[in-house]
């Protein structure tokens, strides 16, 4: 009996267990065993049908009636595209041809530079008739002056107009067919790939030149606000983001915290900068944050960012939805540290290489121009939206990025190891025959050049050398020393005047030099400029010192792009200077190397012990070509590039560059 | 649970007072009752990997069996679509706010068949290719079953192609949709726009608010934007093989491919192959084809058949004209074979223009210069020609190839506008792959000077040299530009001295504990570090002169991106060993400079901790060697760039200098150094070092010149 009870509770203890066993388990193995059945929130996917295979395709040949094809469209009435509404048959020959259109009556000093400027540029043609673009400026936002329909205007074709500031002019004629290049203008109105989007100038934006940008490192300095928003009357306040409301919403507004500092600036200080994108006002305030170094962070603009058809903005501002503020606020505060760095470094570029100066923004306009007439020889990408930008870049050398001297890491690529030397022989006319046999030694030496620009008869013999010896019959002109010809044939030249003396080595190592850094100049002698208080003005100095600014091209690598930008992107006034007073000619050429690359020159050991002085040249011309650039492009470097063992106490038999030790 | 445990635990009391057969199959019985339970407790909280595969929930149905639902004549249509739609005017970003991971969520609707009054239906049920469409789309990270969290909706209705569908029924099939709300946030997926006689650019089907990936846009339909611009799927691409054939001069420099063109068109092409011989190749349709052969295959001129597409891989140059539409399923055969389309159809918006960029890929000419195009293209550099064919294939590869790759990448753009911080880069859209490894994207890329009132940091790394550390600390604090001085106390086991005791200087001195000896904590991106520059200096570098610190920081601010240092190291090949040599002798080049003494970027301290490859760091740490060769790799690998030595050679109290009695001591630290180096170009799969040949010296250091001129005259003196 005893037994049995005992049995019987352990018998109920034993199936409450395995009640529970079930009741817990029986739920998953049930889900296990069967099949699943289609359940709300359950992942479901599209359906992979049994008979997907019988499925007829979307196009079945034949089945196209295109054989029927209409005859081709006439444009759309109103609206017009780049095929349809400009005449590019007009643009043969050496690219963009712009006609401006005299100014009628008094007009602005404003206005006379620019006039002034385009007339200066490469692009400037007199005759209307030749040109293959009108331009139309439409300037004067203070006088208020409005222009009228000009001469040759046939229903706008081939026209552009320009706006710098919203015309306050109400459009007293059908702009027709004509191209229209307006700050900031509407997305609704702009007509991608034919109108241009320019930047909203403020109106005392500098003519030439312009001030560099702001930014002094290339990453934040810790501690710096992370956003800075526009304020009401012009300024900006610096915001601290650390809660999580907010901070451009009024909604926040009750609560400003103890972090949020109150500022008037000019100029932002923060990494990023809060853009509203309704009033294309704003627009002026995106130059602001891009001059700063403040990565712009649009939300939603109305407008069209300014040159967008080439310039990639997503590299160097956000464009937000304004109605996800907590999701971009994260996204900034999350952002990468690499990401910032890039977006930083790329405002700094654009402002510089496309905004800093409305010279910039109109060469900026017409070579966005070009590269739509160009097509295929257009700027590639890289060239608008990388160092040093594509007005300093030209794509008649060659739109191949590889073959300029600012892209080889980029690219992967290297320039070749040879060079072209190329002498110049001015007067008296001595064949330079010691110079030649010094350079002709060199291993890395493919050919030697010589430039013959004075009055005397060629000489018929020349040296016998181990490369080949061409000799060019100059146009007596100082300026044809750096002609980009077509005989040079690698990407480096050694430029040398008859009168300078090298050895051989000091070739070799210098050039090696130059190999890494191929977009600068690499060279010998050196001279300096500096601010000189007394006559307010730059001065110059050959003078051996510890510093220096340029490098003499009588003795200088340098990569033979500088040949085609001295040629073809120099105003011409500036050539005639070189010509005029040929001491200048180093003097440009060093302001053009130091205008791209922003870097100075780079010195290697060597040239003449006993150096005879340069003549100074003549004072004013430094100021002259400053005054044309319209700053002051050079940098002045402490630092000469010497041989590993240079000067080293060790033995001379390990030393490769021996004999550049010989005092 | 518990109490089951419970019950167990009484379980024994009971069991010694019955009989032993009893005991052992009660035994048994509960054991078996109490590994259920824990099996089962187990499966249930276990993380249930088996329910997401894919196999379980796919249904297998077909699709006869799709339900069909009745349209009555006067259900209401949607309005046309709006021209002015822009992304934050029609589309409702808030829908995609939910997604943390920046990725939209797309919901796609369940197939139906539509049907009028009379029971006839409004379009063919699904074509092959948009039940591949929504399949990738199903597949991809995008999806989401849950309508009420997505943030893009796709409907089953098959638009693809116009003709075949009723335009008015459609539209009024896609307005009953559920989440329709006037086409808000809808993506409707159309390659075949318009119909007979005039063709409209885009599709007919009134559609409000929605979105339109549509193949053919022009430029008055294509609302920039808001609409995707798309290629049309080539069928051919799934059918032919076509393997790469590498870029080069081919048979024909221009080939017309297209038949069905517009006899104008055809006129002119004809007119350029008498002009220009054998190197234009304008084929037709063959009109004598024998029965089985596929006439969508073969192309003739005049009674030589060629095979296609196979025929564009012989040429150059492919013409693209437009049709009675702008879009053409040729573009996508012409890319796959390699050869440079070009593109003559005015006002065409090309595939995915948004992101690619067609200037690197094609050759646009307008329909007016169609004469012209033969000096147009010869007057293309024979490098920009290939360059342009390599990257038509690779466009082809990356975004033509299939219906996955043009609805994935149709996604990718939606998504990069509504998470524009997250967005793709114009490199990542454009480069091959090949150009994505060969290049090197330097992270300090603008060029710049750092003004010299910034001064630098100096860090020392000491662990208990406490006297050789303060003569550092008094050197250092010497040179003009330091700003501050840090000290990282790599010491656990000892307080650093109290601070009435370390020497007093001009600028501030702060010491970091650190919370393991590591060698990495002299890389660490400290928030103390306020300057640009950092000077890495060791505890037993006390023979650098103030002119040769103040120097180096000079050469610094004119190679920011650099490592400036003092002593140089090489690396050399080992030819008999077939490996790298780490090299310390008097050389005449350098690759390396040690960080024993040395000035950089305090980015590369942010990358050094947070971006070095593989388990470099790991391994630094743990042979407590090294970390210096790591840092000249990791800076040579994402600048591209060679290091700078400044001034001459000095004996340097170094590893390979001070730790050494004996030369066997000597030679097992060359030997691990050399090891370092293979084990790093290893993991960068490549030997990012550069050598130079040159250093860095004052400009007028050993010259001919009145010592005290000079700026640096302590520079070299041993």
């Amino acid at each position: 009996m005893q037994s049995w009870r005992r049995r019987k509770s352990l018998w109920l203890a034993l199936s409450a267990s395995w009640l529970l066993l079930v009741l817990l388990g029986g739920f998953s193995l049930l889900r296990l065993a069967l099949p699943p059945r289609p359940r709300p929130g359950a992942s479901q996917g599209w359906p992979r049908w049994l008979d997907a295979e019988l499925l007829q395709s979307f196009s079945q040949p034949g089945e196209l009636p295109e054989d029927a094809v209409s005859p081709p469209q006439a444009p759309h009435g109103g609206s017009c595209n780049w095929e349809s509404c400009f005449d590019t048959s007009k643009c043969r020959g050496d690219g963009l041809k712009v006609f401006v259109y005299p100014a009628v009556g008094t007009i602005s000093e404003t206005h006379r530079r620019i006039l002034a400027s385009i007339e200066g540029s490469r692009f400037y043609t007199f005759s209307p008739a030749g040109a293959c673009l009108l331009l139309l400026l439409s300037l004067d936002a203070q006088t208020g002056e409005c222009s009228s329909m000009p001469l040759q205007w046939n229903r706008g074709r081939n026209h552009l107009v320009l706006r710098l500031h919203p015309a306050p002019c109400p459009r007293t004629f059908q702009l027709g067919q004509a191209m229209v290049a307006e700050a900031s203008p509407t997305v609704d109105s702009f007509r991608p790939g034919f109108d241009v989007a320019l930047p909203f100038l403020p109106e005392a934006h500098p003519l030439r030149g312009g001030a560099p940008g702001q930014l002094r490192q290339h990453s934040p300095q810790p501690g710096v606000a992370l956003l800075a928003l526009e304020e009401e009357r012009g300024g900006w306040r610096t915001a601290d983001t650390g809660s999580s409301a907010c901070p451009w919403d009024g909604r926040c507004e009750q609560d400003p915290g103890p972090g949020q500092t109150q500022r008037q600036e000019t100029l932002p200080n923060a990494t990023f900068c809060l853009i509203s994108g309704h009033r294309p006002e704003a627009a002026s305030r995106f130059l602001q944050a891009l001059q700063a170094g403040c990565i712009p962070v649009l939300l939603s603009p109305r407008w069209e960012l300014p040159f967008s058809e080439v310039i990639d903005w997503t590299k160097a501002a956000i464009v937000a939805d304004e109605r996800l503020p907590l999701q971009v606020l994260a996204a900034l505060q999350e952002m990468s540290p690499a990401r910032v760095l890039a977006l930083r470094q790329q405002t700094q570029f654009l402002w510089d290489a496309y905004f800093s100066s409305v010279e910039k923004v109109i060469h900026t306009t017409l070579e966005v121009i070009q590269d739509r007439i160009f097509g295929t020889s257009a700027h590639p990408s890289l060239l608008w939206n990388s160092p040093p930008g594509a007005l300093l870049a030209l794509s008649t050398f060659s739109t191949s990025p590889q073959d300029f001297p600012f892209y080889y890491l980029q690219q992967g690529s290297r320039p070749e190891g040879r060079f072209s030397a190329l002498i110049w022989v001015g007067p008296p006319g001595q064949p330079p025959l010691k110079l030649i046999q010094a350079v002709a030694g060199s291993q890395h030496c493919a050919q030697i050049l010589v430039l013959w620009s004075n009055e005397r008869p060629l000489p018929s013999r020349w040296p016998e050398t181990a490369v080949p010896l061409t000799v060019i019959d100059g146009h007596r002109k100082v300026s044809d020393r750096f002609y980009p010809y077509s005989t040079i044939r690698t990407d480096a030249i050694l430029s040398l005047d008859a009168r300078s003396s090298l050895s051989t080595s000091e070739v070799d190592f210098a050039f090696l030099v130059w190999q890494s850094f191929p977009e600068r100049m690499v060279g010998f002698l050196t001279s300096s400029h500096f601010w000189d208080e007394a006559h307010g003005g730059w001065g110059y100095t050959a003078e051996r010192t510890n510093e220096f600014s340029m490098v003499l091209t009588t003795a200088a690598f340098y990569h033979r792009y500088y040949h085609t930008l001295f040629t073809h992107s120099l105003p011409k006034a500036l050539r005639t200077l070189a010509d005029e007073a040929p001491t200048c000619v180093d003097v440009l050429m060093n302001f053009i190397v130091a205008a791209v690359t922003k870097l100075p020159p780079i010195k290697a050991p060597g040239g003449p012990g006993p150096r005879p002085k340069p003549p100074a040249p003549a004072p004013d011309c430094i100021n002259q070509i400053a005054a044309a650039f319209g700053h002051m492009p050079l940098l002045s470097s402490r630092l000469r590039l010497d041989p590993v063992l240079f000067k080293d106490p060790v033995s001379v038999q390990r030393k490769k560059y021996r004999s550049l030790e010989k005092p | 649970m518990c109490a089951s445990v419970k019950c167990n635990i009484r379980g024994p009391a009971l069991i010694p007072r019955m009989k032993t057969k009893h005991r052992i199959y009660y035994i048994t019985l509960f054991s078996i009752v109490l590994l259920g339970l824990i099996a089962t407790g187990m499966f249930q909280f276990w993380p249930h990997s088996i329910e997401s595969s894919n196999d379980w929930n796919v249904e297998k149905r077909s699709i006869r069996d799709v339900p069909v639902v009745r349209l009555p004549a006067d259900s209401p249509i949607p309005e046309r679509g709006d021209l002015s739609c822009r992304m934050h005017t029609c589309f409702d970003v808030y829908r995609c706010g939910f997604n943390p991971k920046n990725k939209i969520k797309v919901y796609i609707y369940a197939l139906k068949k539509y049907v009028d009054d009379f029971g006839v239906s409004v379009s063919n049920t699904i074509s092959r290719e948009y039940n591949e469409l929504l399949m990738a789309i199903s597949d991809s990270d995008y999806y989401t079953d849950d309508i009420n969290r997505a943030c893009l909706f796709v409907p089953s209705i098959d638009v693809l192609n116009q003709n075949t569908l009723r335009i008015k029924e459609t539209a009024q099939a896609m307005a009953q949709l559920s989440r329709w709300d006037r086409g808000t946030n809808h993506l409707l997926f159309n390659m075949l726009p318009g119909g007979p006689p005039d063709y409209n650019t885009a599709l007919d089907v009134p559609r409000d608010r929605a979105l339109l990936a549509g193949g053919g846009f022009s430029t008055w339909t294509y609302r920039q934007g808001y609409d995707v611009s798309i290629p049309v799927y080539s069928p051919l691409s799934a059918e032919v093989d076509l393997p790469e054939k590498g870029p080069g001069p081919r048979q024909y420099f221009l080939l017309s491919s297209q038949v069905g063109l517009h006899p104008e068109y055809r006129e002119d092409l004809e007119a350029l192959q008498v002009k220009h011989g054998e190197s234009v190749l304008v084929l037709d349709k063959c009109t004598n084809l024998s029965e089985g052969v596929l006439s969508v295959r073969k192309r003739c001129h005049k009674h030589q058949v060629f095979d296609y597409p196979q025929v564009l891989q012989e040429a150059t140059f492919c013409v693209v004209l437009r049709g009675a539409r702008l879009g053409q399923a040729v573009l996508s055969d012409v890319l796959q074979a390699g050869c440079v389309p070009v593109v003559i159809a005015d006002s065409y918006i090309l595939p995915f223009s948004e992101v690619l960029d067609w200037k690197r890929a094609s050759v646009v000419v307008p329909e007016e210069k169609m004469s012209d195009v033969y000096s147009i293209l010869q007057s293309i550099p024979q490098r920009q020609i290939e360059e342009m064919q390599r990257q038509a294939r690779w466009f082809w590869e990356a975004y033509f190839q299939s219906i996955k790759a043009i609805a994935l990448a149709t996604l990718q753009i939606i998504n990069d506008r509504i998470y524009p911080y997250a967005a793709i880069s114009y490199e990542e859209w454009n480069d091959p792959p090949a150009v994505k490894w060969g290049s090197v994207s330097n992270p300090l890329f603008l060029p710049l000077i750092p003004p010299q009132s910034q001064g630098f940091t100096a860090i020392v790394l000491t662990y208990d040299r406490v006297e050789s550390l303060f003569r550092v600390i008094t050197e250092v604090s010497k040179v003009p530009s330091l700003s501050k001085l840090l000290v990282v106390w790599n010491n656990q086991n000892k307080n650093p001295p109290e601070d009435s005791l370390w020497p007093k200087i001009r600028v501030p001195l702060k010491v970091v504990r650190t919370a393991e000896n590591k060698l990495s904590n002299r890389f660490f991106p400290y928030d103390e570090i306020e300057t640009e520059a950092v000077l890495a200096i060791d505890d037993d570098i006390i023979m650098l002169t103030s002119d040769e610190l103040q120097f180096g920081y000079e050469v610094w601010r004119e190679f920011p991106d650099r490592l400036v240092g003092y002593p140089g190291r090489l690396h050399l090949w080992d030819h008999e060993m077939n490996k790298w040599k780490y090299e310390s002798e008097w050389t005449n080049e350098v690759s390396m400079v040690l960080t024993g003494a040395a000035f950089y970027h305090k980015y590369f301290n942010y990358l050094y901790t947070y971006k070095m490859p593989g388990d470099i760091k790991n391994w630094v740490d743990a042979h407590m060697n090294c970390e210096d060769i790591a840092m000249n790799f990791l800076v040579a690998n994402v600048t591209g760039k060679a290091v700078i030595k400044v001034t001459p050679r000095k004996k340097f109290k170094c590893p390979e200098c001070t730790a050494i009695d004996g030369l066997s001591l000597d030679q097992t630290h060359m030997v691990e150094r050399s090891e370092c180096i293979n084990k790093f170009a290893s993991v960068f799969g490549t030997m990012p070092l550069k050598v130079v040949e040159h250093r860095a010296d004052p400009v007028l250091y050993k010259d001919d010149f009145p010592e005290k001129l000079k700026s640096f005259p302590n520079i070299g003196s041993l």
